[in-house]
């Protein structure tokens, strides 16, 4: 405060000014009228914004009130930039889905995307602009901010904008006019998670610092070498999409890819691989070489394989290792290895294999690379040793979060003090917000108008579907500003497309025909000068050679990685992603030390004892999770969680005290500072935490050594191909049909069901936050979890093979999405008293919330356990997140049951559709909310009486079987069985 | 009735059998102390008349405190939600429903010793009965109020009724077996209430007939219906006891079967059972027994009225019990036996679970207490010790609240998809609720010592003689 004497004096100035002027009678009026027709303004609810948007399917004139409007936009929750639809209804966002006419992304969204939805809503938002601390004004901040600025560049003082990877042009357009107007400055990319040795590598391998596009569906064998790419590395939905495209049964064995996952924690992607072999981080890097050289050695090319011959055994069985290296040269060039360590060694060894296999130009593009990360390790390092010895003058964070985010953290709060302006653009007041002299917040993507370029060649755009909330700016505007030529984000970003992405094409002779077809469609192709990578650089693999990370007597390997339901962290504060259960360990609300059985049993832990996990001066304590799967001596946590300056949800204060005597416990713990830490000292502490986890048994096997359920099936490529082979994966607990007590069921019109695909379900839950947005499901915190009280209408299953008695230390995951099954004898709908769970004609199992008086006999009588009771009156009292309430769902009362309708609600609309456009609905036409935002498309839904709809034909697949058919409720989903090929 | 009446003679019976040897000649009396006719009037009535001692205060205000914790208790969980209570998305049913079996279970010997001892000719039930009939009365209450607030929204708990009503097409569904359980318990308490009114009518005369004018005298006036005595009163008073006994009886075995379908019908293995209908009636009838003995024990004690329920009174008692569960421990091997022989997993799953998994030590309590210590009473010297075999018959309540616990928590608990496989522990409140039903039960049943003749004199007066030595005949009280 006080090395703004001129700014205190300003606000001294216009405080007194207020003081003097009284209200005189007049002005009273006035205010008085003003005030209430704001008022009944913000009673007719929200504005849209006031430039022209185009909808996605109908025309603006067309708008009636109720119906659900889409708009082409893009996801900006992380630089992946997915194509994404915003359904608004009454001029609010209520949903987002995913773009199907999307190149990349194809229709799928991530669960952290869906939830991006509520983070608009998020009343823990900055509100306006914050000069050292205090709301502002706009003109106060950008006068003092423009006087300082210019007092800088007299000086030649040295600017440096910080951001995350940023994917919009017309954003980093702006920052080139900024950058012009003030020549001192530079623009710094750091990306929490950092891929920069992939970018690094390649520059020194083919001389272009790029990150290449990767084609997982090209690929026949892919070995992924720490690389989760289904559930957190880089683009996941897109390399979802491809992973499942190459690995549908075709006719041929041969048509389905082989993925080989070695990693040092258990993973998603590892849950899905055919092989997977755990192996600690310590040992990576003699792994691909050791891979790398046989690679090699098969081909013949010798030279290549004395580069990579490291002489140290890899921790992996060499004839593992052989056969790994034989599938690969079988498969030159539809072949992929990748990696998702940022070890520039390692990956320069990656680089080098893809060249030998031929994957360059095949399986991996770095003629139109992706811009998906950028982030500059050593540019940022850099940027923290110039604030540090004060050579920076102004500092703009323009979205980036290093006071939480980086591991050199402590640094940039040093250097951060010695900086003359500190501008913060986050939407929030977050732990460098709270830091710096002003925050100017950012709209959120849903508010403002915006493009990215995720791949060269693809420019997506984002729409406002909603007039901000709050005094916000979109940081276009901002920068804009500062440099003198103002201007709003909308006029500069058609003003960018004019210019530079509109002469590029051919299609459109008019701007605005073009520019209503890049807003219609959200997503534009265009033809790019593609880069010219250099021939492989074999001198790059000059000075490789392993060395092994010190890791101390006595202590364990760490593994930090980025969280399924939280990502980096940026999102913290979201309700629905805390509460996501993370996949594979299935917790809630706050990450865990995750350690093999083995680990923990040399130290003398069991699961849920808090240990403390310490490196040098840095001490966080977290309950244990005994994890499958995982190396020996190697302990894993996920970042993103202990923000301690992102809002309530993210500190994990409890959202509503349900009994007086309970006491939340505290969410996750922050690893940032850990990131990059080798090793950890481990130590029990005395106390013990019980782990919100939603679901606590994890084998098919019951205990006492009984036989496997047939629950999750699976099946070996041999059985599955060709599809709808004769030979079904059977059990012998599937009976013939006997004969029936009740009549059947009769369905003269639709019969709705479901056929889900667990060869595509990755389990990565995209559908369990897609299903929670769509059908107004509460949050229902952490104490709630940890009494199995989750309200999820779908759930992903998570079994491992093995049993309890006799676990496996490597065993395969198999996961299962399970959701109300719509059973034809449904066993919920004879115990009810009231019947209020009923049949429909059209074959769904139907709920009558307002008939329900909550006996809780169906949920016991459901073999499925996937009806939800509504314990309490669930928190609705944040008024702002109920405007993400969707108004076609009713928000369920306390005392009632609830489950999944199939989306009901967009059965109706589709027939009421079809039905006004005089035609029957067609197959595809109804998607609920799940089977939309699948990314591997694993779900299909429609009227399985019609013998050609896709859902019908799946439920002839020689892989189709019902869950628990045994029981004779007849359900109307199919789960198709996973086909998993072991062999080595 | 499983068990044949010559086996459970106190009193020499007409028709052939085996009176125990005791019950030989000389006939032991039914009634101890040679009381005359105006003593029974007094020994039984005197109590309505005089202020009560200590022991009934403190029993009093301790059931009303008890009670009130639960009405607190309950008050709560309306208010904020069955979240108060430690259920779970898997486990939907925990102590509200196995108190709710609990508490019917115990109302069964009630209407056994009015009704099927009555038909059987059981002379020995008079000294019982009434008390019996009593403590099934509020047992019955105990059990309503459970399916009430287990309700997520018990305000709307009037649904379960199939009146005519303006909703439209929406009625009940005849095919629940809630709604089963909703007729077979009003049903039961309406008899169960009438038959034990009935019983009582020339006792609330005697009642009238010595009371001072007064208000005191227009209550017990109304209540005794305007009874003369005369002889066409008693003949009516026969035959209608007589009809309602036959009504009675079926009920007994009705209740139980019906609350036992709530299970049986269900596709949750361990619930999902042929055998739970016998199973059950006995099992309750076992607990009835259980808790008659408890009760009498304490109240002959306390009321003074050794001499009218006599050790022999309690013999008799102990030997159905006894027999129950004998029966019992056939249903719990018959159990075992299928789930093997049904080569089900699921269910054989379900039966090794109750006995080996997290739930073991509540089977081992269940098997501890219903199988192996009524194996005690084979002992006569047992049969007829009040303090040996008052803490029996509380141990064999307990045992019969954790078979009910056991039934329904362990086969839910873990079912069918181990993914959804979860423990259950109640909270307070729900240790509170079952607290306070006990406080309801028990303050009911002081009320009733209190104002209404606990032991049916008019039943008495008629077995006087039995065992005695025929003397001249008393004049009509």
């Amino acid at each position: 405060m006080n090395r703004y004497p001129e700014f205190k004096k300003d606000m001294k100035t216009l405080e007194t000014e207020d003081a003097r002027d009284g209200i005189r009678r007049r002005q009273f009026l006035e205010i008085l009228a003003s005030s209430f027709t704001a008022m009944s303004l913000s009673g007719c609810g929200f504005r849209p914004p006031k430039e022209k948007i185009i909808p996605y399917l109908e025309q603006p004139e067309d708008v009636l009130p109720g119906v659900a409007q889409g708009y082409a936009s893009t996801c900006g929750c992380c630089p992946a930039a997915c194509g994404m639809l915003v359904k608004c209804r009454d001029g609010r966002p209520i949903k987002l889905e995913g773009n199907p006419q999307h190149p990349l992304s194809h229709g799928g969204l991530c669960a952290r995307g869906h939830a991006g939805l509520l983070d608009l809503y998020d009343s823990e938002r900055l509100r306006g602009p914050l000069a050292h601390g205090l709301p502002s004004s706009w003109p106060l901040v950008d006068a003092e901010i423009l006087r300082q600025l210019a007092g800088i560049r007299e000086q030649n003082g040295p600017i440096r904008i910080l951001s995350r990877t940023v994917t919009s042009p017309t954003l980093r357009q702006a920052i080139a006019e900024f950058s012009r107007v003030f020549p001192t400055t530079r623009h710094v990319t750091s990306d929490p998670v950092s891929s920069s040795a992939i970018l690094e590598a390649h520059r020194r391998t083919h001389g272009e610092r790029a990150l290449p596009g990767y084609r997982f569906e090209r690929a026949k064998v892919i070995v992924s070498f720490d690389a989760d790419f289904l559930g957190t590395w880089i683009s996941p939905v897109e390399f979802t999409r491809g992973w499942a495209q190459g690995r549908r049964l075709g006719l041929e064995r041969s048509t389905v890819s082989w993925h080989v996952q070695c990693e040092a924690r258990q993973s998603l992607t590892g849950g899905n691989a055919d092989l997977r072999i755990p192996i600690r981080p310590s040992d990576l890097l003699a792994a691909v070489l050791d891979l790398g050289s046989r690679v090699a050695r098969r081909l013949r090319f010798e030279s290549g394989e004395k580069l990579l011959a490291s002489g140290e055994p890899s921790a992996i069985p060499p004839e593992t290792l052989d056969r790994i290296a034989e599938r690969l040269v079988d498969h030159l060039g539809r072949s992929l290895v990748v990696s998702g360590s940022n070890d520039l060694d390692v990956q320069l060894a990656v680089n080098f294999i893809n060249h030998l296999l031929n994957n360059y130009g095949n399986t991996l593009d770095l003629s139109q690379p992706s811009l998906q990360q950028e982030g500059n390790d050593e540019a940022w390092d850099a940027l923290v040793s110039d604030m540090e010895e004060a050579k920076v003058s102004a500092l703009i964070l323009l979205d980036a979060n290093p006071a939480y985010e980086h591991p050199r953290r402590e640094a940039f709060r040093r250097g951060l003090a010695k900086v003359r302006l500190t501008l913060s653009l986050a939407p929030r007041k977050d732990e460098t917000a709270s830091l710096v002299g002003f925050v100017c917040p950012d709209h959120h993507f849903l508010e403002s108008w915006g493009d990215a370029h995720p791949h060269l060649g693809v420019y997506s755009t984002a729409q406002p579907a909603v007039a901000p909330l709050f005094n916000t700016r979109a940081a276009t505007e901002s920068l804009l500003t500062w440099s003198g030529i103002p201007s709003t984000a909308y006029d500069f970003l058609r003003k960018y497309w004019r210019e530079n992405l509109f002469p590029r094409q051919k299609r459109w002779e008019d701007f605005e025909a073009f520019w209503d077809n890049a807003l219609h469609e959200g997503v534009t192709l265009i033809e790019e000068e593609r880069l010219k990578p250099a021939a492989f650089n074999l001198q790059a693999m000059a000075d490789l050679r392993p060395i092994r990370p010190p890791v101390a007597a006595g202590e364990l390997e760490l593994v930090v990685h980025p969280g399924i339901p939280l990502g980096d962290g940026r999102q913290a504060n979201n309700p629905w992603l805390q509460e996501l259960p993370d996949p594979i360990t299935k917790v809630t609300w706050g990450n865990v030390a995750s350690l093999s059985a083995a680990s923990a049993r040399s130290l003398g832990v069991v699961e849920g004892r808090i240990v403390e996990i310490a490196a040098g001066d840095r001490a966080v304590r977290l309950p244990v999770h005994i994890q499958p799967g995982m190396p020996p001596n190697v302990v894993a946590i996920a970042l993103g969680y202990g923000r301690w300056a992102a809002g309530k949800i993210a500190a994990n204060e409890p959202i509503r005290k349900m009994l007086p005597i309970e006491r939340e416990s505290p969410g996750g713990e922050d690893l940032y500072p850990f990131l990059g830490t080798p090793s950890v000292r481990i130590t029990p502490t005395g106390q013990m935490a019980a782990l919100a986890k939603t679901q606590t048994y994890d084998y098919q096997a019951p205990p006492g050594n009984g036989r496997p359920r047939p629950l999750a099936r699976e099946a070996t490529p041999e059985q599955a191909v060709p599809e709808a082979g004769p030979q079904p994966p059977g059990h012998s607990e599937d009976p013939a049909e006997g004969p029936a007590l009740w009549p059947a069921h009769e369905y003269p019109g639709h019969r709705w069901a479901m056929a889900i695909d667990l060869n595509a379900c990755t389990g990565c839950s995209a559908c369990v936050v897609a299903c929670q947005a769509e059908n107004n499901i509460p949050v229902v915190g952490k104490a709630e979890i940890r009494k199995k009280r989750d309200m999820h209408w779908i759930r992903i299953d998570r079994y491992y093979s093995g049993s309890e008695s006799n676990p496996e230390e490597n065993p395969s995951v198999s996961f299962q999405p399970l959701l109300c099954q719509h059973c034809e004898n449904a066993p919920c709908e004879t115990v009810c008293p009231v019947l209020a769970t009923l049949h429909s004609s059209e074959g769904l199992n139907m709920q009558v919330y307002n008939r329900c008086v909550g006996t809780r006999y169906c949920a016991n009588n459901c073999p499925y356990k996937t009806r939800r009771f509504n314990w309490f009156d669930y928190a609705h009292n944040d008024l702002l997140q109920n405007l993400a309430l969707n108004p076609d769902v009713t928000v369920r009362t306390r005392g009632i049951m609830e489950k999944c309708s199939f989306c009901a609600q967009r059965i109706a609309e589709a027939k009421a559709r079809a039905r006004s456009e005089g035609r029957r609905v067609v197959d595809g036409e109804v998607q609920p909310a799940c089977v939309q935002s699948c990314p591997s498309a694993a779900l299909v839904f429609g009227d399985i009486r019609d013998p050609r709809s896709r859902v019908a034909r799946a439920a002839t697949s020689g892989r189709a079987y019902a869950l628990l058919s045994e029981v004779g409720t007849k359900p109307s989903i199919t789960y198709l069985a996973r086909v998993r090929d072991r062999g080595v | 009735m499983e068990t044949r009446p010559s086996e459970l003679a106190v009193a020499p019976v007409e028709a052939g059998g085996h009176p125990p040897e005791w019950a030989l000649s000389p006939h032991p009396p039914l009634v101890d102390g040679e009381k005359s006719l105006h003593q029974v009037t007094e020994d039984v009535v005197s109590p309505l008349e005089r202020f009560p001692g200590p022991a009934w205060y403190a029993g009093f205000l301790l059931s009303a405190a008890a009670f009130l914790l639960g009405v607190i208790l309950v008050t709560h969980e309306i208010w904020t939600g069955i979240g108060t209570w430690g259920l779970n998305t898997t486990v939907g049913w925990g102590w509200d429903i196995t108190n709710f079996v609990f508490w019917i279970g115990i109302g069964h010997a009630g209407t056994l010793i009015s009704a099927i001892l009555f038909l059987f000719r059981q002379r020995w039930r008079t000294a019982v009965n009434r008390a019996a009939e009593a403590m099934t009365l509020f047992a019955v209450m105990c059990a309503g109020v459970f399916p009430l607030i287990h309700m997520g929204r018990p305000w709307l708990a009037y649904w379960v009724f199939p009146y005519p009503n303006h909703r439209g097409p929406l009625w009940v569904n005849f095919r629940s077996p809630l709604l089963w359980d909703v007729f077979a318990i009003s049903t039961y308490f309406l008899v169960s209430a009438t038959f034990w009114y009935l019983g009582l009518l020339p006792d609330l005369a005697s009642v009238r007939d010595r009371c001072k004018p007064g208000l005191r005298r227009t209550i017990f006036q109304l209540a005794s219906l305007g009874w003369s005595g005369s002889g066409r009163t008693w003949a009516r008073y026969e035959t209608v006891y007589l009809l309602l006994a036959g009504l009675a009886t079926p009920l007994v075995f009705s209740v139980h079967t019906i609350v036992s379908f709530d299970f049986a019908t269900s596709i949750v293995p361990g619930w999902h059972t042929t055998i739970f209908p016998p199973y059950f009636v006995c099992g309750a009838i076992f607990s009835g027994l259980a808790m008659v003995l408890t009760l009498m024990i304490v109240a002959r004690k306390v009321m003074r009225f050794e001499a009218y329920i006599t050790t022999r009174h309690l013999d008799a008692l102990s030997r159905l019990v006894l027999l129950t569960s004998c029966i019992v421990t056939l249903a719990y091997l018959t159990e075992f036996f299928m789930a093997w022989y049904s080569a089900n997993p699921y269910e054989r799953f379900a039966f090794l679970n109750r006995a080996a998994g997290p739930y073991g030590w509540a089977f081992a309590i269940m098997i501890a207490c219903n199988v192996a210590v009524p194996q005690l009473l084979w002992f006569r010297g047992i049969r007829t010790s009040p303090a040996l075999l008052f803490p029996i018959s509380i141990l064999i309540n307990l045992g019969m609240w954790f078979e009910r616990f056991v039934i329904i928590t362990t086969s839910l608990h873990r079912d069918y998809l181990p993914s959804s496989w979860s423990l259950y522990a109640p909270t307070y409140v729900e240790v509170g609720t079952f607290v306070g039903s006990f406080g309801l039960f028990f303050t009911c049943f002081f009320l009733f010592c209190r104002f209404v003749p606990m032991i049916a004199a008019s039943e008495i007066k008629g077995v006087l003689h039995d065992g005695r030595t025929p003397g001249p005949a008393a004049p009509p009280h």
